[in-house]
């Protein structure tokens, strides 16, 4: 199409991007760029000021921060090289929010995963009921951690708590706890919380996903005599591939960012059991005053963050390759 | 797009994966409703209970947590309201969405194109480095981005919480409307320079009305991302007169924290203007959240 249109009106446009062997030995004149170069320069300028000033300068100071010991206020920085990154190795408390955030990232996002999954097949073609329990599934998701917080935090609450309530209700109150104030459940006691907020979209995606799955295919499966499961494995994952990948990013760059949930029902207490690294490097450097050990602990959760995501990119390419 | 599709019901009830056979079905379907429903209390059940405790008293709640109101009681909302400066939060947050959204919207559009417009290695480099945007965690940025803000001399200002955020909103931005315009075909930007359009009118007659979709789908995204935004003002905005909800429930909670209806009725104020957005505006989010997944 382009092609037959394109010579007519050959001078000024379509000098098009795919020269790039052309565009190389040109002289590094703006003025002398094509019409497209010059506007594509002017719309980056304001996001790429905006992204480098207040997102990737901090993220290479918080490298140099790292490395000195400052509380914030004095005008001299102490530069102690890797002190703080040896600092860490004898901490308990960062142990236990590393542990804690493997497990936000990994259990977490397992089981959102898995429990959405679950829930958008029980409820494909569900017919007109879809449309409500959509509605009512994808609720919290649009409402405040903060909020989610408060209300799961009454829900746990020892005495007049929702659950410890139900468990009584039901003859089970074997299993009562104080399930904010117990240092080895406590940290899923909030993850609960925040998987129970995040399936939301999840289950909309795999819905949205699970509706373009080809009703050919699943049809000839039946034909062929594939049962339920095989269907499942062989004929509705791999249409959904796109699904679970966008889905496992979304989650997993949630739980990397979770910090609300915690802060509000527990602060990382009891004990420092619940910290995350991103809770802990913030008690640190915003109320501890110690901003250089902080700012080690924010690369911690930086180079954490990226080994996962390097992971999970190689991992998709190699199941999509096969 | 295949958006529309998305935002009726599955047309056709035969796609279910029942097994088959039709006498199993009727058992099947009752106990696949009894899940449903059970799923629907779990996630609506909390919400329910903190709006009927909100009509309750603190005294009455500690009685019995589960009971019916006897009578309205409104005072809590009138408390949350005067004492607890609830119409200044809510202020406030409507201030920072109406500033952000619209700005990462229209910043992410715009750096977005280009990216797709001018295809070198600068604009690869540039994406990639976008990219890392993504994935790092504000926490990772914070302490240092603190000072950036302190030191622009922005700490304790409206602006000094709607620029950060504009900032961070602008990497996912970027990263999802660049998808969108590369599923726009180049013959349209090139019959539109045939027409004599310049590139200004290309882009924003041609290409970014047909980008619609990817920005409802920023759109909503970054109204919930504001709206709920706790950290960042609780960083920057340390004055109480920039509060915006989500972080004024906490201080509100903190005073309160034994007055349980107070808490109660606080909570339904900061829930209820998104719920009743949610559901008015229900189909744009299930399309806007879902307009990605299917590319």
């Amino acid at each position: 199409m382009s092609r037959t249109a394109a010579p007519p009106a050959a001078p000024p446009a379509p000098r098009r991007p795919a020269a790039g062997a052309q565009s190389r030995r040109r002289a590094w004149s703006p003025w002398r760029w094509s019409p497209a170069a010059r506007l594509a320069a002017v719309f980056l300028a304001p996001a790429i000021l905006l992204y480098l000033v207040f997102v990737l300068v901090p993220l290479v100071q918080s490298v140099w921060l790292s490395l000195h010991e400052w509380d914030g206020v004095n005008p001299v920085k102490t530069f102690v090289g890797l002190a703080n990154y040896a600092d860490l190795v004898g901490d308990r408390i960062f142990r236990t929010s590393v542990r804690n955030t493997l497990i936000w990232v990994g259990l977490g996002t397992a089981a959102s995963l898995a429990l959405s999954l679950g829930l958008a097949l029980l409820a494909w073609g569900a017919g007109r009921g879809f449309a409500v329990f959509r509605t009512l599934y994808f609720m919290p998701q649009v409402l405040p951690t903060v909020v989610v917080g408060i209300v799961w935090g009454w829900i746990y609450h020892p005495s007049f708590g929702a659950l410890n309530r139900i468990l009584d209700a039901v003859g089970l109150d074997g299993l009562q706890r104080g399930w904010l104030g117990e240092p080895d459940i406590a940290v899923y006691a909030i993850l609960a919380a925040s998987v129970w907020a995040s399936i939301g979209l999840s289950f909309v995606i795999f819905s949205a996903a699970l509706n373009n799955v080809s009703a050919e295919l699943l049809d000839a499966a039946k034909v062929d005599g594939a049962n339920a499961v095989q269907r499942f494995r062989h004929v509705i994952v791999p249409q959904l591939s796109h699904a679970v990948t966008l889905v496992t990013s979304l989650l997993l760059i949630h739980n990397f960012q979770a910090f609300d949930m915690v802060w509000v029902m527990t602060r990382g207490g009891p004990q420092n059991s619940t910290q995350l690294i991103a809770t802990y490097t913030y008690q640190n450097a915003f109320a501890d005053n110690q901003v250089g050990y902080g700012a080690a602990l924010s690369v911690v959760l930086t180079v954490i963050c990226l080994i996962v995501t390097v992971v999970f990119v190689r991992l998709r390419e190699r199941t999509s390759e096969v | 797009m295949a958006v529309p599709t998305l935002t009726g019901p599955p047309a056709d009830g035969r796609l279910t994966p029942s097994p088959p056979g039709k006498p199993r079905r009727g058992g099947w379907t009752a106990l696949r409703y009894v899940g449903l429903i059970g799923a629907a209390l779990v996630f609506v059940g909390p919400f329910v209970w903190i709006w009927i405790s909100s009509l309750r008293t603190s005294a009455d709640i500690g009685r019995d947590p589960f009971g019916l109101p006897t009578e309205l009681n409104w005072d809590n909302y009138v408390n949350a309201f005067v004492t607890g400066r609830f119409g200044a939060y809510l202020g406030n947050t409507f201030l920072y969405v109406a500033f952000v959204v619209p700005l990462v919207l229209l910043l992410a559009s715009m750096a977005a194109y280009a990216l797709t417009l001018v295809r070198t290695r600068i604009t690869g480099l540039l994406f990639v480095l976008i990219l890392l945007g993504v994935m790092v965690p504000f926490q990772s940025i914070m302490i240092p981005q603190y000072y950036v803000v302190r030191d622009l001399g922005l700490l304790g200002s409206y602006w000094g919480i709607i620029v950060p955020s504009l900032a961070l909103g602008l990497p996912f931005g970027i990263f999802l409307m660049r998808a969108f315009f590369l599923t726009l075909p180049a013959e349209l930007r090139d019959a539109a320079r045939v027409d004599g359009a310049s590139e200004l009118r290309v882009f924003w007659h041609v290409m970014l009305p047909l980008a619609r979709p990817g920005i409802l789908s920023l759109a909503v995204f970054q109204f919930m991302f504001t709206w709920n935004a706790f950290l960042i003002p609780l960083l920057y905005g340390q004055h109480e007169n920039l509060r915006p909800v989500a972080s004024g429930i906490m201080f509100f909670v903190g005073e309160y924290n034994t007055d349980r209806a107070a808490i109660a009725a606080a909570v339904t104020l900061t829930c209820l203007p998104v719920i009743i957005t949610y559901l008015f505006l229900q189909r744009y989010f299930i399309a806007g959240m879902t307009a990605g997944a299917l590319k």
